[in-house]
């Protein structure tokens, strides 16, 4: 049963490594908080004695414009990090849903992605070095700050998607990119999804990709191309969709529903994996990725069924947000990977008095 | 130390009588990789299946003995070097490709070749974006191991980037895929954390790869600078131009000489230094971009612009890029190559101090590097039969290396820490960044069998010349 915590919001990343070691001291279990955008995803916590928030921790610790290298504090909003990149003509190409107000370290830690994602990659791509408070006190760094680096063992990877459950991420580097040449932004509509399916697989074949590419179940397919201007253009013209306002995007990261599963499988499947879902189903998808989010009702037996389906097509699905009965009744992650116990044991080396997030992930 | 013969015997009921290597003449030839050190291993498995690599892991648990994998040797570092002894866990047989036109990726064995991997996948229009120098020799499973990058990496990343899942053999034995097929598995990234490992956590037996479309036109350009540094200051100017090129890659006098001697490509032997440029897309995007970089570049004091006008002048100039390192062997006979990687805009201030280093210790260096990554390889050339001469080697080595950290750099972009660098780690990390890097390799592989005495710092081991200078070069700089 959880009960009220106790809400803590450090300033430095020295002090936020003392109240976890505090916290672990006393076993204490912590939940880290940043933007409070992903709280719905996860099991239920078993149980969350302190809340340490990351906001406190804000800054940009250094913007090297010529390098195109960003080092930020966890607790930084999205929105703050690209309005200081955006001076220099720069940004970081991460579009997460439920926008505005994620932190970086509720992406880092949450792996959330976006769009986007089909010609950058998630933010695994572009992580470049991490710091971590840990629950015995330590902070400890991982790679560092230059675009390319094999020294040491690459632990960006091991806390990106890990929610939290090896420590608590209080800074992080990024490699970031500049802004496009051309950004245009085209739509179609189809009166079939049969239709939307075979429009956006002639998108995904053009030569010059899409930067971004949507496919949603009312039959709509957005694309986004950047690049070169003849060359943005030529995929333009050849595609001959009409063209749309480029707050199409922002209208869409700011999609929260309240039930949501995120479906994620190989590419080819994806079509395959949807179109079981039940009729009338409302989603939207990366068919370029492999991933969809989709906004069930409360009924639990679907996504059940939806889940096996994406099991069984070597996927996903996680729960995003649902109903706590819902998220109990089905569990938040699915059948556990193979290596679950290997993963134990890492989860034991950094916190072996399993304080962290207990509950929250899978292990 | 030879093994005890009925553990010979052991691996020979896995693999087969002949694939076991234990007489002394034999194994020499598996003392080295491409780095200075070698150690003669006690004896060398030729694995063709994973069972056989799960067979071999076991039997040196049981034993404790030291396995290192090993794939074409090509490594820079000494990953590959079984400095403590042991197995040299050889998978060059294990070299399957199934390429899966559809989903655009393709499983591979450790033992395939990186460029065999292209030209397999070519016929699908397809390729493998890491393009390490030594892709005509370097193995998948050795790219994996250390996350190997290559000159296209500016653009398309290295490999962890292109690596979707793998299959491993851990230090028990035990066979695990780690991801594979769906983005987003479920779970803490192991695959992630494994790409890199310098075989010090696993044996990799399976690799899943991203495959990418070839793209249509690719266009290529050389240019000449009077300067190293009016060179770095062009490759700057073209990323803060908002241009990333699938390629931005930069020779200096001596290289650009000993390439012009060696291929004939055409390079300018008067510059002071040659950028290497290519972007590729449609032939839109090329023909927009590669006029974008020539003004920057001619703004910039480039001159002797030349672009490669057919496939065959492409190939040209990327064999002299390719093949520096082997022309420099005009110069002299060996080279000691660093990897260190600084801010791209301390490129000017680490090759000063590069060529001063070179000057005080009275050795030759010719760069050779990706600019655009601000990843340097300064080759230290030398004559091994002079016996004198390589501590002098190991000593600029080290002090250019110095020179990256302090600069806020790295100690390898794409070569790994291996044996040759990790007396240097804790210049970059700090003991508790040390010890979670312990942690997981204690998770790993407790009783320290797989590839002993790599990565991490071995005092007894090596004497760090810079003594006085040893500690966080960037403590409190970071954050």
């Amino acid at each position: 049963m959880v009960t009220a915590a106790v809400v803590e919001k450090p300033s430095t990343a020295e002090e936020l490594a003392r109240r976890l070691h505090q916290a672990a001291e006393s076993g204490s279990a912590v939940v880290p908080v940043g933007g409070g955008k992903a709280a719905g995803m996860g099991g239920p916590p078993l149980r969350c004695d302190v809340e340490l928030h990351t906001t406190g921790l804000d800054r940009v610790l250094e913007h090297s414009q010529a390098d195109m290298v960003v080092s930020v504090e966890a607790g930084i909003t999205l929105e703050t990090l690209q309005a200081e990149l955006g001076k220099a003509g720069q940004f970081l190409p991460l579009d997460p849903f439920n926008s505005p107000g994620h932190t970086i370290g509720g992406l880092l830690a949450t792996g959330w992605t976006g769009p986007l994602r089909q010609r950058f990659g998630s933010a695994r791509d572009f992580l470049i070095g991490i710091r971590v408070a840990l629950p015995d006190g330590h902070l400890a760094t991982a790679g560092g700050r230059v675009v390319k680096n094999v020294s040491g063992y690459d632990l960006m990877k091991l806390h990106f998607g890990a929610m939290g459950s090896l420590g608590v991420i209080v800074a992080a580097s990024f490699k970031v990119f500049p802004r496009p040449l051309h950004d245009i932004t085209v739509e179609t509509r189809n009166d079939s999804m049969e239709a939307a399916w075979d429009a956006s697989a002639r998108a995904l074949e053009l030569p010059l990709l899409p930067a971004a590419l949507e496919l949603f179940s009312d039959g709509r397919v957005l694309a986004r191309f950047f690049g070169s201007p003849d060359a943005v253009n030529r995929m333009v013209s050849e595609l001959g969709w009409k063209q749309a306002e480029a707050s199409a995007w922002g209208e869409h990261s700011r999609r929260a529903p309240e039930s949501w599963a995120r479906i994620a499988v190989p590419r080819n499947e994806l079509r395959g994996v949807l179109s079981g879902l039940p009729a009338g189903a409302q989603w939207w998808a990366s068919p370029g990725i492999g991933i969809a989010h989709w906004m069930f009702d409360g009924d639990s037996e679907k996504v059940r069924s939806a889940r096996v389906a994406a099991e069984a097509a070597h996927g996903s699905l996680v729960l995003m947000g649902a109903r706590p009965d819902v998220t109990r009744e089905l569990g938040a992650w699915g059948t556990p990977p193979t290596t679950l116990e290997l993963m134990r044991r890492i989860k034991h080396a950094f916190d072996p008095e399993g304080i962290l997030n207990p509950g929250r992930f899978v292990v | 130390m030879a093994l005890a013969t009925s553990v010979v015997d052991e691996l020979r009921r896995i693999v087969g009588r002949e694939s076991v290597i234990d007489s002394a003449n034999d194994l020499r030839i598996f003392e080295r990789d491409a780095s200075i050190e070698g150690a003669v291993p006690d004896a060398v498995v030729l694995a063709a299946t994973t069972e056989e690599v799960a067979g071999v892991i076991k039997v040196a648990a049981k034993h404790h003995i030291p396995v290192v994998p090993r794939g074409a040797g090509t490594g820079l570092s000494g990953g590959a070097v079984t400095i403590r002894g042991g197995i040299a866990l050889q998978v060059t047989r294990m070299r399957r490709i199934e390429v899966d036109p559809v989903a655009q990726t393709a499983v591979v064995e450790p033992g395939v070749v990186n460029q065999e991997l292209s030209l397999v996948a070519a016929s699908h229009g397809l390729f493998y974006a890491p393009d390490p120098s030594s892709q005509k020799a370097c193995t998948i499973g050795g790219n994996a191991a250390e996350n190997s990058g290559g000159p296209h990496c500016l653009y398309y990343g290295v490999t962890t980037n292109h690596v979707l899942g793998m299959e491993v053999v851990l230090a028990d034995g035990s066979v695990h895929w780690v991801s594979g097929d769906a983005p987003d598995r479920v779970g803490l990234d192991l695959c992630g954390v494994l790409v890199g490992s310098e075989g010090t956590l696993c044996a990799i037996t399976k690799i899943k790869v991203r495959l990418l479309r070839i793209p249509q036109s690719v266009a290529t350009l050389l240019a000449a600078f009077p300067t190293i540094e009016t060179a770095s200051h062009a490759v700057s100017a073209v990323i803060a131009r908002g241009i990333v090129p699938a390629a931005l890659e930069m020779m200096d006098h001596m290289t650009v000489g000993a390439v012009e001697a060696h291929y004939h490509a055409g390079y300018p032997v008067d510059a002071g230094a040659v950028l290497l440029v290519e972007v590729d897309g449609i032939a839109e995007s090329t023909r927009e971009l590669m006029a974008a970089i020539r003004k920057v570049l001619e703004e910039n004091e480039g001159y002797a612009l030349r672009e490669a006008e057919t496939p065959a002048e492409r190939e040209l100039l990327w064999a002299g890029r390719k093949g520096a390192i082997g022309a420099l062997g005009r110069i002299k006979p060996n080279y000691y190559l660093h990897d260190g990687v600084v801010p791209r805009s301390r490129l000017p201030q680490v090759l000063s101090a590069v060529g001063e280093i070179g000057e005080h210790y009275k050795l030759p260096v010719a760069n050779v590097f990706h600019a655009g990554d601000g990843n340097l390889h300064p080759n230290i050339l030398f004559d091994l039969r002079d016996r004198e001469v390589l501590p002098q080697v190991e000593g600029a080595g080290e002090e250019m290396l110095r020179a990256v950290v302090e600069l806020g750099g790295a100690l390898s972009g794409e070569h790994g820490i291996g044996l040759e660098k990790s007396a240097f780690m804790p210049w970059v990390y700090s003991p508790d960044d040390l010890d979670a890097m312990q942690r997981v390799k204690r998770v790993f592989d407790v009783d320290g069998i797989l590839n002993p005495g790599k990565i991490f710092p071995d005092p007894s081991r090596k004497h760090v010349h810079l003594a006085g200078r040893t500690g966080l070069a960037v403590e409190a700089k970071w954050w």
